[in-house]
């Protein structure tokens, strides 16, 4: 208090006891004590004499009665306006509180000697006018102060504490409401405690300020004082009143009395833990047991690493304990999760705040998801409650920002943190750590806030780190816990202090707070816990005076929790979540606004494609033709190396830019697990976001690339190859995103999901020339068929092969060349020869001879049914002609002019068709509709190096035998799949112009980029079941189990 | 609006890609379902091998140019970077025709690098024609160490032409033959028909080129069998009628010798000393010059 103000006070006092008869002994007494509190001696009497000046105390003495009679009216209009002035000045410095503080120190200053003179109070009256207190109220505290009776004080913000049982007293207001008719109510709460007379509180609404009088015979002790009697007293925030016979009264108990609210709202927790063991089988947690009731702020300390969090987790329903359960109105947390879902609200240590957006948008799409009926306005209207409830409404719009570009204080997004769970109301909240790392004062609003929800019925449990003494007193109970998960303490926090203080015998042990400050030192209680022994050189040892368990022996001793009575009812729930399609939007929504704020994301993402195709199409731009020096797209042969790589670009972007999304949010999914929201909703909304992401820059990449090497035609085609592998490569990325909890060891997998990518694409390597253990001829290895890589790339080549502008108008023709060209040429001959060896060794007894033989008239039989030009062998009967028993001359004769005519046939075939190609280019190219010239085209759409490639070119054995089959290795592209030897048999040669499966032929580009779709989706379950992440789970457990095998040392 | 401005660049790039009229593989394969009657006429194989055999080698012209002392001019030949340009087999056999003989003129003149270009050409277009095998690098390489050993050489290429005729005749394809035999035989007048323009003096260059008329007829006679199964042999034939129409002023008379026989190597060779009298004007000679490039031309592009 300042000079200015005491002295303003002062004359105040001094204006009041001179009116109407002048200053008593009494009153002057009183001005002293209240000077006494606050001033040492030596002011004390400076304010006396300057008291005594304004009152005229010693003048009085001197000067007649006469005198005094005249003087009064005349002053009393000087001091009414002296009054007006004194009070505007205190007006300007005091804050309500204090003004209400005065204003009773002024009543009870004239209600010590009872003289009510109609001009003091009129006084007064002006005073409490000038500080702007509410009429009702004044009467209130008027009553309050002066009444000495218990009976004429009735109001609804009384509380009377006495010896009457409480239910006597409900009973006896009920029977006088039936006799008086509503009029003479009594209108007080009660509270039974074992004392002598009343202890009066008093509420006054409109400041949350509390004040308590006591009328009583008791030597009653608050906060280590002795109550005066009849004086009045401020109610502080943790204030414990002992009573000589009955039990201490803590402020929170009493307090409880005034709220409404909580009648509304009724939760009871009941929690025992007998035990909870970590996965590594370390005991966390033992015996504890936890019991509260509606609108209470629960404390939990420890020493580091004593268990508080594991604690508050188990507590919450995170983690299951090993043994015990945990019951919110009779439900349990863990079995009966659905019964209780939306009352738990949790705030972790952590910032579980999406960076990129904004305050206002952090709440706002939380609260959206929470209230699926609520509208706009209301949500908005919501938002904007809690926010100006936490004092965030200035920085609504600021971007929350990360750790290292900070733009809200840490007080704002701790208290931004509690808001996310404050705006859903949960009935029960469990606070971890709120204060670590703020200030003392963003400590303090904090907790003040914490500490109103309470009042509001809210129970809240909140992990507590060095707390200062306001901090500490606002708690209504603390759980003290000692390392290794011991419980140590429960109950008053006060009490606290006195317990340790007095189970080891220190002096003052009753004094939980300082006698003068009323500070409370909790790191006393750590002192206390932690104290080690001393050596005898006085040296600290690592020895302690009480072990935990020592510690935990003597809690078991002193405490006995009652467990609270299972409130038969649901808990209060006002969560309401959306069906799973508005999940999806508003999570989409969410997201999108996230990633649009940050502009460096975007940005890169958005250049990395283009910026790729620029630097890959410009390299391999290879401009020298046949002699000239132009770049012509048919030359350039690094077309198919360019395919290659934007499949590799594909896979790459698709994998790094969802490698983080899932890690990224797992600490908002923490805290969203409360909410039960739709996980398939989340993912849908991932989905949305990557896929536009990756259609948006495979475009670029495709748009880009293309202009520069000229590709044409083949946009949307190569594009969507791109995009479908960039999908199933998203889908990689949030199943390992989900699964693994660094994004390090995410960017560390990239290279080990892409190589195998590369290596079984079909360019790099030939699948001919593999491990001869993955190596197969004339299909493509089962793990390549694994790998997106072969069937995108098998996708662009064939379909830029076989469809360009130029390569279709042939195709059909050039198909028929190269199949029939290869029976003529190539075919005829090899079965021809097989024959021929036949012919020659049939009836050879040798067993390998034989061997060989088998195997030939196997491949023949194979290969004549499976033929379409029978001429000749019409009549013969396969299975039986060609087998050793059945093969004769005649038969050899016959096949002999069969094979002579099988390959004129061909022959005649390719001829014909040779001839029908040219005549077809010669028609177009002599058709003035058309200004079509061959080489043009050609130069334009159609790719050397990549004919080359799906012609299989530069092959030397053009046919080749293999585990007893003929198999063609040229013209991959041109030769039609055998028949499939079973349904689902979808396997073929590399480059296959089309593809079968259940009995159906697909074009080779539809079917593969099928196929990685397919591939998509099986990753969409797996994601969606989070296969990977138990997988690696389980791999985790057995790997643990092996090491508790070995004995320990 | 950024998203509006996108989506127009990206039409006009769509559309960019996107003018002239293409022709469209429905509109070709029902308008060759329309004219599918084209008559097949069978044409007797031996026939055609009993002429293919008449025809001389085109390279005893390049003998004849290098020992009249004219220089080499790489100039004269086709561009052996020109093989992309040939797409279907008519060209391609043709072409191979023409490179076979510029692969002998370089040979001749012993112009080992340019002959490399044209080895490499030859065996491309042969590979496309599927007859890769009878030009592989060991059957070319014999040629160029025979250079020196014209009547080896002409053995040598004679008995691959041979070889190449008798395969393409068993798979039907004799056309190609024929087409390989009338390039090489009109890259070889080509040649002759240039040089003599630069040196219109050379009487022995231009009764050279008035003696072709004999394998002209010949040649047409062959085309004329195929000019109704492929359009552009069609063409091609057209175009010999034309030649021929200018060849019809030249006459040539032959002065009957007396048989000479001699022995060579203790192999007694009995020689024909027929002389041929060529009747022919220097305009006969430019005309006969114009329409062999205007058809040389035509088939190199």
């Amino acid at each position: 208090m300042s000079e200015e103000i005491l002295k303003a006070l002062t004359q105040l006092f001094a204006i009041i006891t001179r009116q109407d008869g002048g200053v008593t002994e009494k009153e002057r007494e009183f001005v002293i004590s209240f000077f006494k509190q606050d001033l040492d001696q030596d002011t004390v009497s400076e304010y006396v004499a300057l008291y005594d000046k304004f009152s005229g105390y010693s003048k009085e003495k001197e000067e007649g009665a006469e005198k005094k009679e005249r003087k009064s009216k005349l002053t009393s209009v000087r001091d009414s306006v002296k009054v007006l002035g004194l009070c505007k000045k205190i007006n300007k410095t005091l804050v309500q509180k204090q003004k209400f503080v005065v204003l009773i120190k002024i009543l009870e200053l004239v209600g010590s000697d009872k003289k009510f003179t109609a001009q003091r109070m009129e006084i007064i009256n002006t005073i409490s006018t000038v500080f702007n207190i509410v009429k009702d109220e004044y009467k209130l505290i008027e009553s309050f102060v002066l009444k000495d009776n218990v009976e004429e004080i009735n109001f609804d913000d009384i509380l009377l504490v006495n010896s009457k049982p409480h239910e006597e007293v409900i009973a006896s207001n009920d029977k006088q409401a039936q006799e008086d008719d509503t009029d003479e109510v009594s209108l007080t709460k009660h509270f039974h405690s074992n004392i002598d007379g009343n202890l009066i509180f008093l509420r006054i609404r409109s400041v949350d300020m509390y004040f308590l009088k006591y009328l009583g015979d008791d030597e009653i002790v608050m906060n280590g004082f002795i109550m005066l009697k009849n004086r009045v007293y401020l109610f502080s925030h943790g204030s414990t009143i002992k009573t000589p016979r009955g039990s201490a009264l803590y402020y929170s108990d009493l307090i409880i009395n005034f709220n409404e609210e909580l009648k509304t709202t009724k939760i009871s927790f009941n929690a025992d833990i007998q035990e909870l063991r970590f996965p590594n089988g370390a005991i966390g947690l033992r015996g504890v047991k936890i019991s509260e009731g509606t609108g209470k702020l629960i404390g939990i300390m420890g020493a580091s690493g004593a268990g508080k969090t594991t604690l508050l987790n188990v507590l919450a329903g995170i983690d299951k304990p090993t043994l015990g359960s945990i019951k919110i109105n009779g439900y349990d947390t863990n079995t009966q999760k659905e019964r209780i879902h939306g009352v738990i609200g949790y705030v972790s240590q952590d910032d579980l705040l999406i960076e990129e957006l904004t305050v206002y948008q952090n709440l706002y799409y939380n609260a959206k998801l929470c209230f699926a009926d609520a509208s706009e306005e209301e949500i908005d209207k919501r938002v904007m409650e809690v926010l100006t409830n936490l004092g965030l409404d200035q920085r609504k719009d600021l971007r929350v920002g990360g750790v290292l570009d900070k733009t809200i204080s840490g007080g704002q997004r701790k208290r931004l943190n509690i808001a996310l769970e404050l705006i859903r109301e949960p009935a029960v909240m469990f606070v971890d750590e709120p204060t670590s790392g703020l200030s003392s004062r963003d400590s303090e609003n904090v907790i003040d806030l914490l500490k109103e929800l309470s009042l509001k019925g809210k129970l809240i449990f909140v992990v507590i780190h060095q707390p200062s003494s306001d901090i500490y007193k606002m708690f209504d109970k603390m759980y003290i816990m000692d390392t290794g998960g011991y419980p140590v303490f429960y109950g008053n926090p006060i009490e606290a202090v006195t317990y340790f203080k007095r189970i080891t015998n220190q002096v003052d042990s009753f004094r939980g707070q300082c006698e003068t400050c009323g500070n409370v030192n909790p790191e006393q209680i750590f002192n206390i816990i932690e104290a080690q022994v001393v050596d005898e050189y006085g040296q600290l040892t690592n020895k302690r005076k009480i072990t935990p368990t020592q510690w935990n022996g003597l809690y078991k001793e002193n405490f006995n929790i009652e467990t609270v009575e299972d409130i038969k009812e649901e808990p209060p729930v006002t969560l309401n979540i959306p069906n799973k399609l508005k999940q999806t939007v508003i999570f989409t929504v969410r997201d999108t606004l996230s990633k649009l704020s940050n502009k460096q994301y975007l940005l890169i993402n958005l250049l990395e494609a283009p910026l790729l195709a620029v630097i890959l199409a410009f390299i391999i731009k290879y401009r020298t033709s046949n002699g000239g020096t132009e770049y012509v797209f048919r030359f350039n042969e690094n077309l198919p190396a360019f395919l290659m790589m934007s499949i590799v670009v594909a896979l790459f972007m698709g994998l790094s830019v969802s490698a983080e999304e899932i890690i990224k949010d797992r600490k908002i999914l923490k805290r969203e697990s409360f909410l039960n929201l739709s996980w398939n909703s989340y993912l849908c909304s991932k989905i949305i976001i990557l896929f536009v992401m990756s259609a948006i820059q495979t475009l670029m990449f495709v748009i880009v690339g293309h202009l520069i090497l000229e590709i044409k035609d083949m946009t949307f085609s190569f594009w969507l190859v791109l995009f479908s592998i960039s999908c199933m490569s998203n889908m990689i990325g949030l199943n390992i995103s989900s699964a693994f909890n660094s994004a390090i060891t995410v960017y560390i997998l990239i290279p080990l999901l892409l190589i195998p990518q590369m290596i079984l694409s079909g360019l790099l390597f030939s699948f001919d020339k593999l491990n001869n253990l993955i190596s197969t001829r004339g299909t493509v290895p089962i793990v390549a068929d694994m790998m997106a890589s072969r069937w995108a790339f098998e996708a662009m080549a064939v379909h830029q092969f076989k469809d360009n502008t130029f390569e279709e108008l042939y195709f059909d023709l050039e198909k028929i060349e190269s199949q029939a060209d290869f029976k003529a040429s190539y075919m005829a001959k090899e079965l021809n020869k097989k024959r021929q060896f036949i012919f020659e060794n049939y009836q050879d007894e040798n067993d390998s001879v034989q061997r060989i033989i088998k195997k030939d008239l196997r491949i023949l039989a194979k290969e004549l049914d499976n033929e379409s030009f029978k001429e000749g062998i019409e009549d013969l009967d396969l299975s039986t002609a060609l087998t050793i028993e059945g093969y004769n001359k005649e038969i050899n004769t016959q096949l002999e002019t069969y094979f002579e005519a099988y390959r004129k046939h061909y022959q005649g075939i390719y001829n014909q068709t040779v001839d029908k190609r040219d005549e077809r280019v010669y028609k177009l190219e002599n058709n003035p509709d058309y200004d079509y010239k061959l080489n043009d085209y050609k130069n334009k759409y159609f790719n050397q190096s990549l004919a080359d490639l799906v012609t299989n070119a530069t092959v030397k054995e053009r046919i080749i035998e293999y585990r007893g089959e003929i198999i063609q290795q040229i013209d991959p592209v041109f030769n039609d799949p055998d028949k499939p030897s079973h349904l689902f048999d979808y396997r073929t040669h590399f480059y296959s112009p089309q593809k079968h499966f259940l009995g159906f032929y697909f074009d080779t580009y539809n079917f593969n980029v099928t196929v990685i779709w397919l591939m998509t989706f099986v990753f969409y379950i797996t994601l969606y079941y989070e296969v990977l992440g138990k997988s690696l789970q389980s791999f985790g457990k057995i790997k643990l189990f092996k090491k508790k095998a070995t004995p320990k040392k | 609006m950024r998203t509006l401005s996108f989506v127009l660049i990206f039409l006009v790039v769509l559309s960019a890609c996107d003018s002239g009229k293409k022709p469209s593989i429905e509109e070709i394969t029902s308008e060759e379902e329309a004219d599918s009657t084209a008559s097949e006429t069978i044409i007797d194989p031996e026939l055609i091998a009993a002429i293919l055999q008449q025809i001389p080698s085109p390279l005893e012209i390049s003998v004849l140019l290098q020992r009249s002392g004219t220089k080499y001019d790489g100039s004269l030949l086709n561009n052996p970077d020109n093989t992309s340009k040939y797409n279907s087999n008519y060209q391609k056999a043709i072409n191979l025709g023409i490179y076979g003989t510029d692969l002998g003129y370089t040979n001749i003149y012993e112009q080992n690098q340019d002959g490399l270009e044209f080895m490499s050409a030859i065996s491309t277009l042969a590979e496309g024609l599927s007859i890769g095998q009878f030009f592989e690098l060991a059957t070319i390489g014999r040629l160029a160490t025979n250079s020196k050993n014209l009547d080896s050489l002409l053995l040598i290429t004679t008995q691959n032409f041979n070889n190449i005729n008798a395969h393409l005749q068993e798979q039907d394809r004799s056309n190609l033959s024929v087409l390989l035999l009338v390039g090489g035989w009109l890259e070889a007048l080509h040649v002759t028909c240039q040089v003599s323009a630069k040196d219109p003096s050379n009487q022995e260059l231009i009764d050279v080129i008035g003696e072709q008329k004999i394998i002209l007829e010949q040649l047409e006679l062959l085309l004329s069998f195929y000019s109704t199964k492929n359009p552009n042999m069609k063409d091609l034939h057209e175009s010999f009628l034309r030649l021929k129409t200018a060849y019809d002023e030249i006459e040539i008379t032959i002065i009957p010798g007396e048989p000479v026989s001699k022995v060579v190597d203790g192999v007694l060779i009995i020689e024909n000393t027929d002389r041929s009298e060529v009747k022919i004007t220097q305009e006969n000679v430019d005309n006969i010059t114009s329409i062999v490039e205007e058809i040389r031309t035509k088939a190199i592009n």
